[in-house]
């Protein structure tokens, strides 16, 4: 406990609070320091910037499609990989691959797999007659590829915590309840659910976190567009932190989505402890 | 678990199988651009191979150092993933196990600070490392790693411990074992499969870890992901898909190795049967 605790004050305290003064501070990058106080200024140009909040709506409707399917995904593949023969070994280790490949790379190849002229999933496509998809260049299947490949590359984390879950699960209550005459619908619903809720919501939570912060992968594979179709807020800071060297807004920014995430993530902590009690 | 019928049991492994080909679809077309000639990466329609090259995996090894890269981010990832793993999960048992005041509260703060932008916490780390004099070194890097992993190996193992049952480690204390010799005698041993998924996932966390790295290195601890991204950004002969497919390929092989090894540890929890009688 201790020591964790120290670790996390002083590397997370102290940026925090520096994040939160340059956001009230003029920046001044000769000295690469903030300079003079400037109040909420940063925050009413932030709030009134078109840019910031069309990101925010992309940012929320990515979360709300990406997170669930990405559970269930991992879940349902994580009872399938669970089956005992000799392959489960290797399929979970394989299954492991999305995660690993940089960002870079994996932007680029799904590039390649979704363009249109040479893309390997138009080719697969046209064969069955279906005409050349714009994948990355209409605003709403950008949004799709983006969903895609994040589903692609995160799906395996759900499939690796849920594995660690199921594998735990105590095979005793199963042949007690068996033994009582417990068809296999009561099962999943009496004691494989109760048991998994904890880890279904420690993956939720962790998922969550690591999904508000995503930007690699649209800076990788669609660049936020087009126009603003995929520009997901990370990513929007990104852009005005480190193109645009507005450091000033940029951390009034990251303050508001500080907020916002926070915020989200107590309610989502409530929620999992109802969940974790009820059963 | 379940117990399936034998047709069943075909269908999921078939279904198993199927899916990580699915999944698995675009490694191996990275695969495949990686041992191909320029001229065949972009055609219409997608072309198999016209002659096969290894110029991808030769070309940048030695200008972009992949070796020493490689050995840089085993120990980044190897050290935070060890230290992280070890606070974490004793974090996680106390927060689990413990009827503290304001328990839920901590772990949720611990948690919580992960909701902080990566770019928001890397500009002051860089001027705090400065400072002391510890940029381009491996403990800056690895105490900038320890505190992304650590909420994650608190808040995961936290979950996994719950899911053990408290009469574990109560008999273990009625044998005479204290609270450590409890955890680690049986609670640990218990978790295995928690801890191992666990671990995996901070390796690969750290392993492909780019923003921090790129801010707090500039040689000597340079890893593999700072170096994609410089291949990635060396424009100037084009596009470079051969050579990033291959470092790509090269920097995959490592964690599926590690993960093939450590599968072993991934097996059913030793808590079966142990609350029985």
């Amino acid at each position: 406990m201790g020591p964790a605790l120290v670790l996390l004050a002083g590397m997370l305290l102290y940026p925090i609070i520096y994040t939160v003064w340059v956001s009230l501070s003029d920046f001044d990058l000769a000295t690469f320091q903030p300079s003079g106080w400037v109040g909420l200024r940063n925050y009413q140009a932030v709030l009134a910037d078109p840019g910031f909040l069309q990101s925010l709506k992309v940012t929320g409707v990515y979360l709300v499609i990406a997170l669930p399917l990405q559970m269930v995904l991992g879940f349902a593949l994580a009872f399938l990989l669970n089956v005992e023969w000799r392959g489960r070994g290797l399929l979970r280790a394989l299954f492991l691959i999305p995660m690993v490949v940089a960002p870079v790379v994996a932007g680029g190849v799904w590039r390649m797999l979704l363009d249109p002229l040479w893309g390997v999933v138009n080719y697969a496509l046209g064969l069955v007659g279906v005409g050349p998809v714009e994948w990355i260049g209409d605003p709403t299947l950008a949004m799709v590829s983006l969903i895609l490949i994040d589903t692609w590359r995160w799906t395996p984390f759900v499939v690796l915590i849920a594995s660690a879950g199921i594998l735990a699960l105590p095979t005793d209550v199963y042949e007690a309840a068996r033994a009582d005459g417990a068809g296999r619908w009561r099962i999943l619903r009496h004691i494989t659910i109760p048991l998994l809720v904890p880890v279904v919501a420690a993956a939720f939570v962790v998922r969550w976190l690591g999904a508000v912060k995503m930007f690699d992968i649209a800076l990788a594979a669609t660049k936020g567009g087009p126009g603003q179709a995929t520009d997901v807020v990370n990513l929007y800071i990104y852009e005005k932190g480190f193109r645009g060297l507005e450091f000033g807004s940029a951390s009034s920014m990251a303050t508001v989505v500080l907020l916002i995430t926070m915020i989200i993530t107590y309610f989502l902590f409530r929620l999992t402890r109802r969940l974790e009690n009820r059963w | 678990m379940v117990s399936t019928g034998r047709l069943g049991r075909a269908a999921a492994i078939g279904g198993a199988i199927l899916a990580t080909l699915v999944f698995l679809f675009p490694v191996l077309y990275m695969l495949s651009i990686s041992f191909k000639v320029p001229r065949d990466i972009f055609t219409v329609p997608p072309r198999w191979f016209s002659e096969l090259t290894l110029d991808n995996y030769t070309s940048y090894f030695n200008q972009a150092r992949i070796l020493p890269r490689m050995l840089n981010t085993v120990i980044v990832a190897a050290g935070s993933a060890i230290i992280s793993m070890v606070a974490g999960a004793m974090a996680g048992y106390a927060l689990s196990r413990m009827r503290m005041r304001g328990a839920g509260v901590v772990a949720g703060l611990i948690l919580a600070s992960r909701a902080v932008p990566p770019i928001a916490l890397v500009v002051p780390m860089f001027l705090v490392a400065r400072r002391l004099g510890l940029t381009d070194q491996y403990i800056t890097v690895i105490l900038a790693y320890v505190t992304f992993l650590v909420p994650y190996v608190v808040w995961l193992m936290r979950a996994f411990f719950r899911s053990l049952p408290p009469e574990l480690e109560e008999a273990a204390m009625i044998d005479g074992c204290n609270r450590f010799g409890a955890f680690f005698r049986i609670i640990v041993p218990c978790s295995l499969p928690g801890l191992v998924s666990t671990l995996i996932y901070c390796i690969i966390l750290a392993w492909e870890e780019l923003l921090f790295a790129l801010i707090l290195t500039n040689d000597k601890a340079v890893t593999i992901p700072v170096a994609i991204a410089g291949i990635a950004a060396d424009t100037e002969h084009g596009g470079l898909w051969g050579p990033l497919a291959a470092v790509g390929v090269l920097t995959v092989l490592p964690v599926v190795i590690f993960a093939l090894a450590v599968q072993k540890y991934l097996v059913k929890g030793l808590a079966d049967g142990a609350t029985k009688g």
